[in-house]
């Protein structure tokens, strides 16, 4: 009986390991050159070995800067976001309006089947762009900053031209942030008047509309489309997939192959945070993407032999944001009596010790964005809102709350001031700041519950509902000052544009959430509308952009939608180990993968 | 033969009933749960340092990929497509269909929970026996007491247990994955065998100490009570060899322990998810999770109706299958 359970065991497990892999190639990877494998974790989306190899897959088998790469890299510049390191862009010029740009191809650039990266495949990478959607790729009657042609000047130069009248900023680093594909891939899954078809989708009759909904259905199909062989014009080549991992192998013919050190990269599936930490305290990475780390966690991965941090800039703050349509958080007195309530040094030191710094100021961009665009001056003339119990009193006695016998403050019905704070399930570091905020404010006599949603997308639907009255968010996202301010004054505060048109929703409408007002009075500068600024931070070019930004970071930090708590610091692990020469402190590459760092000329095998 | 066959009819009467129900409220329960696809994924890439413009064009195409149109329209189109057994595609994964994706993460589940079963099942059985026939000895009161502790310990302890002692404290095995690509690559060779097994001891062993414990204290009482039977003394009486006696008991004392252990096998397919999410096991529990994180509908109602309908012929096969294996059913029926 024993012998046949155990036979039939032994069977069954042994079939079902053959039956799990049956249809796979049957030989054995190649013997290992002297570059090593480098170990990573790719975060951008998940690794499917059902899916195709396709960058616009959401979760596929494209590993941005291994097996497909851009025109250009952007850098993490302070404050340009049109600045960038070349890649298959050897260089580009823009016509002094902006409406125009010029792209040379490196002289040398190949796909791994050998043949010549060509202005071609730049123009079917922009065809396959449009079907996909989303930024200067919409087609949309009238939307700003479209592109509207793109023209071969020769095999190695291409031309990008915006659609007539419109002048996005935004432009240059969409055209090369552009994946590019190969047309012997993707060119026969477009039809041979594609561009006619994109060309009648920016009008607004029957047959625009007739000629938008072909492009999407293109879209739909394309999203599925792979071919069955990677042809990669980036520094690897997908050689194997499985459900837990992607091994990609260097290609011998990029453009800049002599500057690649590893021979191959094995890169893991992202499934959390947790999962990333593990494998840095079993020390089986060589370097992993960014996480906002518990101090803990990083104690136990500093610990690893070969592990060390690389810290850099981050665009990003978390912020405190107000539903003004709660009150009293109509009332700007009271979001400034937070403000000075609220010590946001200890805030930072619970919620993120390691990869966050205390925000000198709340203006709605990082600080050292804010001082590079409007200059220490005027920064220093921003109210830091120091912890200061006494003016924050005087505030919410002037929004007419009083302060009872036992020290809790009372709404002016009444009513004793107390609110909830919310944040979603699993972001550790909002979780704690958020306890920490409703400790300090309990303390200072105003009842704060911190509350946590289910998970982030319960948050994101239930905040966008208007259902919290205050809960964190992410802000200040650059170096696009048009990106960082479209997050506080954008879609979640009622302002959308469309078709070249600016408009404002009335809170708890359209996705308005933040309920501010639409225009407000600022000491000095007048009435403003946060919302218009804005948007012209969109059209201006950047070197007249100075006077906007300070108009709106005076406005933020004087209506204080939010209060913004903490900027992040980009943190990653690595571990020198087996590689060396990683980029160092503050490199303008951090926010890029591995991947990336290697066509740069970092991580090298460690002689 | 007849009856037999009524019986098989009425069983898969019963159990297309059974599925219709369970995809029904599925399909309901999982458009109840708040979320938008779109946004979740707009927002996870900011949080990754993507541009707005950029996290925009990434997502702009998976609004042609959300189920469109009244719930109940939803509903008639969903039910239909299963008749051809099209499960429909994926939100989060764009367009591909979600039986692909179901069917290639199934067999790494089946693999893992099977193995951890059957492990589990054997030591459980064998030391329930042992148990019960020392049941007044130390070493039976200790096989009781170990088999009752760890049956209180949930699944995920012991596996977050085992991963911070195997792979932080000692490094012996991998925290993750199913094979090294790197190493090997799929194939019917020993090295790809022992490269899976090596990835799959971490999570099995888990697997199978949570659930060792529940055979054990079954297979102990089953024993217990079937030790008391008449037919044991007439054994001994006829003076059978101690090894024959055993035989008979052991026989009369598993069988109750065979329908669980069929059943176990339909909850297969459900994963073990909270397993394959410490030691990020890529099958059927993770994708479960994945596809709850991202609210990917079509993903977990593929999933749901998997398990449902595994569980549900498990159930079936295990009615048919003790009546073949127990003559006293049989003649009752």
């Amino acid at each position: 009986m024993k012998r046949s359970v155990c036979a039939i065991a032994a069977a069954l497990a042994f079939t079902l390991a053959a039956g799990a892999t049956a249809g796979c190639s049957p030989s054995k990877p190649e013997a290992k050159k002297s570059g090593g494998t480098y170990t990573s974790v790719f975060a951008n989306h998940a690794i499917d070995p059902q899916s195709p190899i396709n960058p616009f897959a959401g979760k596929g088998n494209s590993f941005t800067g291994y097996n497909v790469t851009p025109l250009g890299i952007r850098k993490n510049h302070l404050t340009d976001h049109n600045q960038h390191y070349p890649a298959i862009a050897e260089s580009w010029q823009v016509s002094p309006d902006g409406s125009e740009i010029t792209i040379k191809l490196q002289p040398n650039a190949k796909w791994s089947d050998g043949t010549p990266v060509t202005a071609e495949d730049i123009k079917t990478s922009a065809a396959v762009a449009f079907t996909q959607g989303g930024s200067i790729f919409a087609i949309t009657p009238g939307s700003t900053g479209a592109l509207g042609e793109v023209t071969i000047v020769d095999e190695k130069t291409v031309k990008f031209t915006q659609a007539p009248g419109a002048r996005n900023n935004t432009f240059l680093f969409s055209v090369l942030a552009m994946n590019v594909l190969a047309k012997s891939v993707w060119g026969p899954q477009l039809p041979a008047d594609f561009w006619d078809k994109v060309k009648k989708g920016a009008g607004s009759d029957d047959a625009a509309k007739a000629a938008r909904d072909e492009i999407t259905a293109l879209g739909k199909r394309l999203i599925t489309f792979g071919p069955a062989k990677d042809v990669s014009a980036g520094p690897f080549v997908l050689e194997s997939v499985n459900a837990s991992e992607a091994i990609l192998t260097k290609n011998p013919h990029f453009y800049n192959a002599d500057k690649i050190g590893p021979e191959k990269v094995r890169l893991k599936n992202y499934s959390g945070n947790e999962q990333i930490w593990n494998y840095l305290i079993a020390g089986e990475l060589d370097g992993a993407p960014f996480t906002a780390t518990p101090t803990n966690v990083v104690e136990q991965i500093l610990k690893v032999p070969g592990s060390k941090k690389i810290t850099g800039l981050s665009q990003v703050s978390a912020a405190l944001v107000f539903n003004q349509k709660y009150a009293p958080f109509d009332k700007v007195e009271v979001r400034q009596a937070l403000a000075y309530l609220i010590d946001r040094s200890e805030v930072q030191k619970i919620g993120a010790p390691d990869s966050g710094k205390p925000s000198e100021h709340t203006h709605g961009l990082i600080e050292d964005a804010a001082k590079a665009w409007i200059g220490d001056a005027e920064v220093s003339k921003l109210n830091p809102y120091n912890p200061d119990k006494a003016k924050a009193e005087a505030l919410l006695k002037q929004a007419g709350l009083t302060k009872a016998a036992d020290g809790k403050w009372m709404l002016p019905n009444g009513q004793p001031f107390t609110f909830k704070l919310q944040v979603p399930n699993g972001f550790s570091d909002w979780v704690a700041a958020g306890k920490n905020v409703a400790n300090q404010l309990t303390n200072a006599g105003i009842a704060v519950e911190a509350t946590t949603s289910a998970d982030y997308a319960v948050y994101q639907k239930e905040i966008a509902e208007g259902k919290y009255a205050a809960g964190f968010w992410l802000i200040a996202l650059g170096p696009s000052t048009y990106n960082a301010y479209a997050r506080l004054y954008g879609g979640a505060n009622g302002w959308s544009a469309f078709g070249g048109k600016l408009a404002h929703k009335p809170a708890g409408e359209g996705g308005n959430w933040m309920g501010g007002a639409e225009t407000a009075n600022v000491a000095g500068l007048g009435t403003l509308n946060p919302g218009e600024l804005t948007y012209q931070l969109s059209q201006l070019p950047v070197d007249q952009a100075k006077d906007t930004i300070v108009k709106l970071a005076k406005y933020t930090n004087d209506q204080l939608p939010g209060i913004q708590m903490w900027n992040y610091v980009n943190v990653k692990f690595v571990n020198t180990t087996r590689y060396e020469n990683f980029p160092p402190d503050n490199c303008e590459c951090l926010r890029e993968t591995d991947g990336v760092w290697m066509q740069l000329g970092y991580i090298q095998p460690k002689k | 033969m007849n009856s037999f066959l009524w019986r098989l009819a009425g069983h898969l009467t019963r159990g297309l009933a059974m599925v219709w129900v369970v995809t029904t409220f599925t399909f309901f329960l999982i458009r109840l749960m708040p979320g938008d696809p779109v946004q979740i994924q707009y927002e996870r890439l900011i949080a990754q340092g993507m541009s707005p413009d950029q996290a925009e064009s990434a997502t702009a195409i998976t609004y042609g990929f959300l189920p469109d149109g009244p719930v109940w329209q939803q509903y008639l189109d969903y039910l239909s497509g299963l008749l051809v057994l099209d499960l429909g595609v994926s939100v989060e994964s764009q367009g591909i269909p979600v039986a692909d994706r179901v069917f290639g993460a199934m067999p790494w589940t089946v693999i893992l929970v099977l193995s951890g079963i059957l492990i589990s099942f054997l030591i459980g059985v064998g030391l329930g026996v042992v148990a019960a026939l020392r049941r007044s000895s130390f070493v039976g009161h200790s096989l009781s007491i170990a088999g009752s502790l760890l049956h209180g310990v949930p699944p995920f302890v012991i596996g977050i247990v085992l991963a911070a002692l195997f792979t932080r404290r000692w490094r012996w095995f991998p925290s993750g994955g199913v094979y090294n690509g790197d190493e090997v690559a799929p194939g019917f060779y020993a090295d790809f065998m022992l490269n899976v097994a090596y990835h799959m001891v971490l999570p099995a062993s888990a697997f199978a100490l949570a659930s060792y414990g529940g055979w054990l204290l079954a297979m102990r009482s089953s024993v217990a009570s079937v030790l008391g039977d008449d037919f044991l003394l007439a054994a001994e009486l006829r003076g059978l060899t101690s090894w024959m006696r055993f035989r008979y008991l052991a026989r009369n004392a598993i069988l109750p322990l065979f329908t669980v252990l069929a059943i176990s096998f339909g909850l297969v397919f459900g994963g073990a998810i909270f397993i394959e999410r410490i030691f990020n096991y890529p099958g059927l529990g993770m994708l479960l999770l994945s596809s709850i994180g991202a609210r990917d509908y079509s993903m977990m109602s593929g999933s749901f109706l998997v398990i449902t309908v595994a569980v549900i012929i498990a159930n079936i096969l295990a009615d048919l299958f003790y009546s073949f294996i127990d003559p006293r059913v049989r003649r009752q029926t």
